[in-house]
């Protein structure tokens, strides 16, 4: 199965167990509670029926206004202090509920402004997240430069990991102080209500700006209450982009690098099909090309010696390949093939013969004199034609599949092994 | 980064100026019903109470039962299948608040239970929506040329019209199912999955709250759980196609400039006689001190190899290959997948694959 589905598949079927799992721990936590809250509540509305003499259907329709009349109890709702509050909770996703519209046209608007409203403020968190950790990285590493001496000074992922979180918890407790202290809500009330809203929850059974009709005789601590709403969203947005935004991509990377190869693929069979004279078919090893360019002979005895170090660079050659402009030209070998390391487009350079005058200072480490094969020139000579790289097309072009995770097993000449992990 | 911190400025900027136009635009909409509505209410409310003469605190009495009793109005809320619509609002990140763990360690458990499901929510709905983003895109292949259309090629264009149409069949599937169910009218059926489907969940319509179902209508509670998954989804597979580049777009301009930056910092420095650091400087931003430090330093015959800054720059090389096909090769479009290293020009970008 192809990773992705794999993957895909994995995910899928964790998010079910997590809520079995989930849904059986909230049942055994709050059914009990829940049962024993019903029949007091249940025993004390009969008690009041029987003491005020009401019928159920009065009780009922007294029930029906109490509850409606609960927001509006909450102080004005929609006054341009509230709807901001409102309009806050909508993009954000965090959606409360303690104000709803009630209007035909006002649910409307809602969904029209959720619509716009929502992968803008999703943007612009996730960018105003990665400048605060880009600034969080640079004040660390400044602070790491004087602890530390500079090529011990780099700012690990670690690092930042901790001090997302350390700022998220730190944003989390100011918040449940703030609010504790305001609304008279317990220290863990508050953070249960910092936390949800924080992580646009938003369950309404804490809703900050109900009381003494706050939202219209208290501005300052609106003001507060909306700046950490915001605030708290962007560090908390700046936790995500650092740790799960890369996940998110995964497949869509994996897809990217499968049509590559595909796409590769398809080019090199047509490329080999170019002829038994093919430039292609001498760079690839062959035993019918052995005389063609030395490259498919056998290493010579000093390369195994350095077996480990010759993997090492040969799997970073593998990935220099693509990057190298490559105007070498063994010089001692002449009109030969196009060597890998020029423009690499396979559509063209490949396969001709270029006979560019090589670059003043070009290290190659595709060098096969380094490699070890006769008739190319040792690295260290910049000047000198460095051999172009020994790897092969096919090698060169799934260079997105080994860098960016995963490696393949195979070996594109003998005697050279390519690293099985990085 | 002068760039980078503009756009972030613009943002910023845009939202608080979108969230001020959404305000007037609600107070004008609503305010005027909501002062009529309390007027309405109060004056009900002060019928009944002198109707059986409640005093203050009887009335703040039953005040109180009332508003504890409402989520019980809905039937049993934490049994299995109110716990798992509980657990589903929780790690979707809906919240409707129909139901809220009361006990602490029911909101203690909530909190973590959150901390963790919300990522590995957020990823699979990502995953699972590019791969439907996948097949749709493969299906559209196939239609188009079996249609013998010129243009074999699926467009972005088409893709997110594709999703845009998915999205709204979802969304009025469901007001439909529900309307019909739930006894709410169309619209209001429509603006609940809406709610719903874009994570908000107001909790001011709620589905599963009449009549027991959630104990009594096992297959329309199935049919709800799936429909909020599915549904979800679909707008995630939406989002996947057309929002995230922009949330990883700054991620990727950071990197180059940080590129630039440390490979105009080599070149400043550039160890002196050594013409190959001094090539590799030039040909490749080297990163000081880290990259793949599996290769030995000490001399070797050929020479440079055991260079120091050559070995971090072709290090940097694969790492910078590792880190930016996640980053610019969404970038590339079609054919050229782009793997671009710092300033154009100075590498051959792979004229295809």
């Amino acid at each position: 199965m192809k990773r992705q589905n794999a993957r895909t598949l994995a995910l899928i079927v964790s998010i079910l167990t997590y809520l079995v799992v989930g849904a059986a721990v909230f049942d055994t936590l709050e059914s009990r509670h829940e049962r024993s809250q019903k029949r007091r509540l249940d025993a004390r509305r009969n008690e009041l029926l029987r003491r005020f003499n009401l019928s159920r259907a009065n009780f009922e329709e007294l029930e029906l206004v109490v509850l409606q009349l609960k927001p509006h109890k909450a102080g004005v709702q929609w006054k341009f202090a509230g709807s901001f509050y409102f309009a806050i909770t909508v993009i954000t996703t965090i959606g409360y509920g303690h104000a709803a519209p009630s209007t035909d046209s006002g649910k409307v608007f809602c969904m029209f402004y959720a619509l716009l409203g929502i992968p803008l403020t999703l943007v612009m968190f996730q960018s105003l997240g990665e400048r605060i950790n880009t600034l969080v990285r640079h004040l660390l590493h400044r602070v790491k430069l004087r602890l530390r001496p500079p090529d011990r000074a780099r700012v690990s992922m670690a690092n930042m990991v901790a001090v997302g979180f350390v700022s998220c918890l730190g944003t989390l407790c100011l918040g449940a102080a703030a609010f504790s202290r305001s609304e008279g809500w317990s220290f863990l009330h508050a953070f249960y209500y910092c936390f949800i809203t924080l992580t646009t929850i938003g369950f309404g059974d804490y809703v900050a700006l109900q009381k003494d009709q706050a939202l219209q005789n208290h501005p300052r601590y609106v003001a507060f209450c909306f700046v950490y709403i915001l605030l708290g969203l962007t560090v908390v947005g700046a936790f995500l982009n650092l740790v799960v935004l890369r996940f998110l991509t995964m497949n869509s990377e994996d897809e990217r690098r499968d049509a590559q190869r595909r796409r590769h693929d398809a080019r090199h069979r047509d490329a080999r099909l170019a002829g038994p004279r093919g430039e292609l078919a001498q760079l690839v090893p062959s035993p019918a090309n052995a005389n063609a360019a030395g490259l498919a002979r056998a290493p010579p005895p000093r390369r195994r010696r350095r077996r480990g170090y010759t993997e090492v660079l040969h799997f970073q050659t593998i990935c220099s390949c693509l990057w190298y402009r490559g105007d070498r030209r063994p010089r001692s070998l002449g009109p030969g093939p196009a060597s890998p390391g020029d423009d690499l487009s396979f559509s063209d350079p490949y396969l001709k013969a270029d006979r560019r005058p090589p670059p003043r200072i070009r290290p190659d480490p595709c060098s096969a004199g380094y490699l070890g094969y006769p008739g190319y020139p040792a690295y260290p000579d910049p000047e000198a034609d460095t051999a172009g790289c020994v790897c092969g097309p096919r090698h060169c072009a799934t260079v997105g599949s080994v860098a960016a995770g995963g490696l393949h097993m195979f070996s594109p000449f003998r005697g050279c092994q390519r690293r099985s992990s990085v | 980064m002068k760039r980078h911190g503009a756009r972030s400025l613009l943002l910023i900027l845009s939202t608080i100026s979108y969230l001020l136009v959404g305000a007037a635009v609600f107070d004008a909409l609503e305010s005027e019903r909501e002062s009529t509505r309390k007027t309405v209410l109060e004056q009900k409310m002060k019928e009944i109470r002198d109707k059986y003469a409640f005093t203050e605190g009887d009335f703040q009495q039953i005040e109180r039962v009332v508003v504890q009793s409402e989520p019980h109005r809905a039937g049993r809320q934490w049994k299995f299948a109110g716990s798992f619509y509980f657990a589903i609002s929780v790690i979707t990140t809906i919240g409707y608040g129909h139901t809220v763990p009361c006990t602490d360690a029911g909101k203690a458990f909530c909190m973590i239970y959150a901390v963790l499901g919300i990522p590995l929510t957020l990823v699979m709905f990502q995953s699972l929506g590019e791969r439907m983003n996948t097949l749709v895109r493969s299906l559209l292949r196939h239609a188009k040329r079996l249609l013998g259309l010129r243009e074999v090629e699926v467009s972005m264009c088409n893709m997110v019209l594709v999703g845009l149409l998915f999205c709204s069949s979802t969304l009025c599937v469901g007001a439909a199912a529900f309307s019909h169910l739930e006894g709410w009218t169309f619209f209001h059926a429509f603006y609940y999955c809406f709610i719903t489907l874009t994570t908000i969940g107001l909790g001011d319509l709620v589905a599963l709250q009449e009549g027991d179902a959630l104990q009594r209508r096992a297959p329309y509670v199935t049919f709800c759980f799936m429909y909020i998954l599915v549904g979800l989804t679909v707008i995630g597979a939406v989002l996947n196609l057309v929002v995230l580049r922009f949330l990883t777009v700054s991620a990727a301009e950071t990197r180059a400039e940080e590129r630039e930056q440390r490979r105009a910092e080599r070149e400043k420095e550039g160890a002196p006689g050594n013409t190959v650091a001094a090539s590799t400087t030039d040909t490749a931003p080297g990163r000081g001190g880290g990259g793949l430090r599996s290769a030995p330093s000490r001399g070797h015959p050929f020479g440079c190899h055991s260079n120091p800054i050559f070995y971090n720059s072709i290090s940097y090389r694969v790492e910078q290959i590792a880190t930016s096909s996640s980053a610019f090769g969404r970038g590339g479009g079609g054919g050229a997948g782009g793997l671009y290293l710092g300033k154009r020009g100075r590498y051959t970008r792979r004229k295809s694959l």
